[in-house]
């Protein structure tokens, strides 16, 4: 049997917030193969985003282990962290963080200042990813000349261009209508079905129809389906989420 | 990153930004053209008090005086004088120019000729024909005055009984002593091999007036020096001698009193100044040109580094400008530093981009602030020279030089010097958007 692509074992984020500590996540153990599409559903404040953050090295756990492609992110010094992001990782946040006096296309083509690609090939990479995401019509248009799903399917396509093998989507449909978001989802179920490792972090349940794997977060711990889901019914009348 | 990339994209940051790049660039400009015109004002000062200097002396030549008491002014230890060794003891003994002394200062390695030379110390007055005029009368103990460098514009240099040769400027010292008020002034005389009477007053206790009167021949007209010899006649030495004699009724004994002063010319202009203070560590005065040269140019230093840290003061208060952009700009940008960092930047990445972005304002304006102070440079020499070309064909002065001169190596400088200013007032803002770490910087609001 191969390893799995990423391997959590004891994985803490603890915040120090005014006098109290807050435990975001407490002791996280898992394992994600590689080409799944794993969905992380939790309420707000269930530790998912941070989850998210660790993965990417984006972000210093507490203490734990996180292994991706057989490497030790938490023991990485920032710069080898960031070289490791610009060759396996994409990320996609939910409020899309374009830049706002970019195009669409040079949103695209962001990252690709910082890995050497010749220009050339820049622009022509651009272009065919935002072709693939429906938008070679609207390359030349700024983020505030685009509507939200838009502009989130220019993240997905920027996501995309260092050619990566691990997807990270923080809530990527939560600032979306019900339309764009299927949408949005549809396109990372597409990624997933060329052969990448998308992990999504969510609490959209409709995320759940494309997932081949589910992890539940409740309280910074991952729980069963069944205990989530009794958990979130038990908390509704309460009229939380 | 590639450098390309790096610079692309700060050019890129800064063309998106134009508004408020040009607001804070504008501080820098006036910094830049600030140090580019006061530099250049100093520097231009300097060259037309230089250019003048060099116009008056004649960098080979040093002027040795006695010293009647009152200490040697350099140098101590025991030395020979006048075949006498002379100690630190005997500083309030004179030190006088004798023929011994003379030959002590043509035995200093680099010497050329050692020519006295005194002037007449006494009432004195040219005539030619209806004209008269009073002039600085020299005697110089030497048969030819191409020794001391000088030229003849007509006639000979060399110095024989009965003959002057005269400055270039002594035609125009004649007036008509007759001339009635509007009456028009004569034209200068030519006096080359013209025959001229010097009359020699001197006036017993009792104010009584005794003349003697000399008649000399203009045996030549040196060259215009922009000098002293302009406006001197010179005679032998030995006239100039008996005359002094006459006119304050004693004996003249040159190896006793020695004499008042003496010119020694020296081979090589870069060594005038080690001469003259060999020279006067043996206890004389040495004038040379060049210690005035070196004093006015010390002073122009000084005068430099005050006008350029007027400039820098201007470009202090630009270089706070620049911080403070950047620090706004970093705080506006923060969720883009948040997504370079998240695209694989490294923290040099990002501390590169601000620093360049800093560094690119103090290049901006630091250009635009060579090319200003450049300019107004230009006007302002333009303006001095009419100013002063008008002065000077009114008081009959010499033309101006420039006033403001701005070497090559000033603008270069300037660019230089407002970059580095830029790179370093964005040090701490870049260095702040270097280190955030990437998730507080995604999510700040």
């Amino acid at each position: 049997m191969t390893s799995p692509l990423i391997r959590v074992r004891g994985l803490t984020k603890h915040y120090q917030m005014g006098g109290a500590i807050v435990r975001a996540l407490d002791g996280v153990d898992l394992d994600i193969d590689a080409h799944t599409f794993t969905v992380v559903m939790g309420p707000s404040g269930s530790g998912k985003s941070s989850l998210l953050y660790l993965l990417g090295g984006l972000d210093r756990s507490t203490s734990g282990e996180i292994l991706i492609s057989d490497e030790r992110l938490d023991q990485m010094d920032e710069n080898a962290l960031a070289l490791f992001r610009r060759r396996t990782m994409g990320f996609i946040f939910q409020s899309y963080n374009l830049i706002a006096s970019m195009n669409a296309l040079e949103n695209v083509a962001f990252p690709m200042q910082f890995t050497g690609t010749p220009v050339g090939e820049r622009s022509e990479k651009s272009r065919k990813l935002l072709e693939q995401v429906g938008l070679a019509d609207r390359s030349h248009h700024r983020p505030t000349e685009l509507s939200g799903g838009q502009q989130q399917r220019v993240a997905v396509a920027r996501a995309l261009v260092n050619n990566p093998s691990l997807i990270l989507a923080d809530e990527p449909t939560g600032n979306l209508d019900t339309v764009s978001g299927i949408a949005v989802m549809q396109l990372l179920s597409d990624l997933h079905r060329s052969g990448r490792t998308v992990l999504v972090v969510t609490h959209d349940p409709r995320m759940t129809r494309f997932a081949t794997n589910k992890i539940f977060l409740l309280d910074g711990h991952v729980v069963s389906e069944e205990e989530y889901k009794s958990a979130t019914l038990e908390a509704a009348p309460a009229g939380s989420e | 990153m590639k450098f390309i990339d790096l610079f692309r994209l700060i050019f890129g940051n800064l063309g998106r930004r134009k508004a408020r790049v040009a607001l804070t660039a504008i501080g820098v400009v006036i910094g830049t053209s600030a140090v580019v015109i006061l530099v250049s004002l100093a520097i231009g000062l300097q060259k037309s008090a230089t250019d003048s200097l060099y116009g008056i002396g004649d960098l080979t030549q040093i002027d040795v005086m006695p010293t009647y008491g009152g200490g040697f002014g350099g140098g101590g230890g025991p030395f020979m004088m006048g075949g006498v060794s002379v100690d630190s003891s005997q500083l309030d003994q004179p030190v006088l120019l004798t023929n011994s002394a003379l030959e002590q200062l043509r035995e200093i390695p680099g010497v050329k000729v050692v020519i006295p030379r005194d002037y007449l110390n006494a009432g004195v007055v040219i005539r030619y024909q209806r004209l008269e005029g009073g002039m600085n009368i020299i005697g110089i103990a030497t048969d030819d005055l191409s020794n001391l460098g000088l030229e003849a514009s007509q006639g000979v240099t060399a110095l024989s009984r009965g003959t002057i040769v005269i400055g270039s400027m002594i035609p125009n010292n004649f007036y008509d002593p007759r001339q009635r008020p509007g009456q028009e002034p004569p034209p200068p005389p030519d006096l080359m091999d013209q025959q001229i009477s010097m009359v020699v007053f001197k006036y017993d206790q009792n104010g009584n007036e005794t003349k003697k009167t000399i008649s000399l021949r203009v045996a030549g007209v040196l060259n215009e020096t922009g000098g002293e010899p302009d406006y001197s006649v010179y005679l032998p030495l030995a006239l100039t001698k008996s005359l002094n004699e006459w006119a304050n009724g004693t004996r003249i004994n040159y190896n006793k009193d020695g004499y008042s002063q003496v010119i020694v010319k020296v081979e090589d202009a870069n060594q005038a100044l080690d001469i003259a203070d060999q020279i006067t560590a043996m206890g004389f005065q040495a004038i040379t040109p060049q210690s005035y040269l070196q004093g006015i140019n010390s002073f122009f230093v000084v005068l430099q580094v005050i006008f350029g840290g007027v400039g820098a003061i201007a470009l202090l208060v630009a270089a706070i400008g620049i911080a403070n952009t950047m620090a706004m700009s970093i705080l506006e940008r923060t969720r883009e530093i948040g997504l370079m960092k998240a695209v694989g930047a490294t923290n040099r990445d990002v501390l590169s981009i601000f620093l360049g972005e800093a560094a690119g304002i103090g290049f901006i304006g630091g250009l635009g602030g060579i090319v200003i102070g450049w300019l107004a440079a230009q006007g302002m020499n333009v303006l001095a020279i009419v100013f002063l070309a008008n002065q000077a064909s009114q008081q009959g002065g010499p033309p101006p030089s420039v006033a403001v001169y701005t070497p090559i190596w000033l603008p270069i400088f300037a660019l230089i010097f407002s970059t580095l200013i830029g790179m370093l007032s964005g040090l701490y803002p870049a260095l702040r958007a270097a280190t955030m770490i990437p998730v507080n910087a995604l999510k700040y609001e």
